[in-house]
């Protein structure tokens, strides 16, 4: 896939992935699993990105007697993901215009 | 390996990061193996879930700006001992020279490249102005009532006219040439600072 293209999509997961409630780096990349298979690397890219966006925003909190990252969405976070569905609408317009032109031709 | 063993190591590869960025991520992946261990996963298996070492410090290396990575490089961990710093200023009229030689050379690669492709455009304007010049020449000897030097001469402003569109075609290829070449050097230098820096 389109590296561009991929980086912005897995933004947006994480972002959705934090939507509902804070969530911590392991409980991500285990809540994306069944859809997406994504590196601790990866992950930490995105989260760093997402926090200069200031689409979320960190704290520490004490779990288990060891410190703990918690992350949590912004309004501009959830704005992204909202404009995501909008521009998503668009794609799926072009898929189907494209997979259209295939059939023709087959 | 252990979670230790795992973190020094992470650690001691990323020594050319800034003190912070490697705190930061060091601190991340001891959560991360930390969160598999309380799952019940064993501190070996948790580590190797997390990957091995040289593979995340590839990728954190290909991200990292180029920039980062001289700037760091550059900067001395520790304060200057007197006598480097003045062997630094005794070896400026060396250095500067070289430093300042490296650039120019690279410059005038660029501009070898780009005067050839300009001396291409001067030719076919040249070409095209010796056409219409020659239509003109021609008109004025026609009505003079020179029959024949006037059909010569509008038998070169067809030859040259010719000529000129036949090399426009040729300067557009050289044009895209050149821009592609240029471009290539650009990215050979980069990719020369960042595999030094891989190498490492």
């Amino acid at each position: 896939m389109d590296i561009q293209l991929k980086r912005g999509l897995l933004d947006v997961c994480v972002l959705a992935a934090i939507k509902n409630e804070d969530s911590y780096g392991y409980k991500i990349i285990k809540d994306m699993k069944p859809y997406i298979e994504l590196s601790e690397s990866t992950l930490y890219t995105i989260l760093k990105r997402l926090e200069q966006q200031e689409m979320l925003t960190v704290k520490s909190a004490e779990h288990d007697g060891r410190l703990r990252k918690y992350y949590h969405i912004t309004g501009t976070g959830l704005k992204r993901i909202r404009d995501f569905r909008e521009e998503w609408k668009e794609i799926m317009a072009i898929y189907q215009f494209v997979t259209k032109e295939d059939e023709h031709h087959e | 390996m252990n979670k230790q063993e795992f973190l020094s190591l992470l650690r001691q590869e990323l020594s050319g990061l800034p003190e912070e960025d490697i705190e930061e991520r060091v601190a991340f992946y001891e959560e991360m193996i930390d969160d598999r261990m309380e799952e019940g996963v064993t501190e070996v298996e948790a580590v190797r879930a997390v990957g091995p070492v040289r593979e995340i410090v590839s990728q954190i290396v290909s991200e990292t700006p180029i920039t980062k990575l001289v700037k760091e490089r550059i900067r001395p961990k520790r304060q200057l001992q007197a006598w480097e710093i003045v062997l630094l200023v005794l070896g400026f009229p060396l250095w500067f020279p070289l430093l300042i030689a490296a650039f120019a050379v690279l410059l005038s690669v660029y501009i070898v490249i780009w005067s050839v492709i300009l001396s291409l455009w001067a030719a076919d304007v040249s070409l095209a102005a010796s056409s219409i010049g020659c239509v003109v020449a021609a008109v004025v000897v026609l009505c003079r009532g020179e029959a024949a030097s006037g059909l010569l001469m509008i038998g070169a402003a067809a030859v040259l006219a010719g000529l000129s569109i036949f090399l426009f075609f040729g300067c557009r290829e050289a044009t895209r040439g050149a821009a592609v070449l240029t471009k290539k050097i650009a990215l050979g230098i980069k990719s020369m600072f960042l595999r030094k820096e891989e190498a490492k």
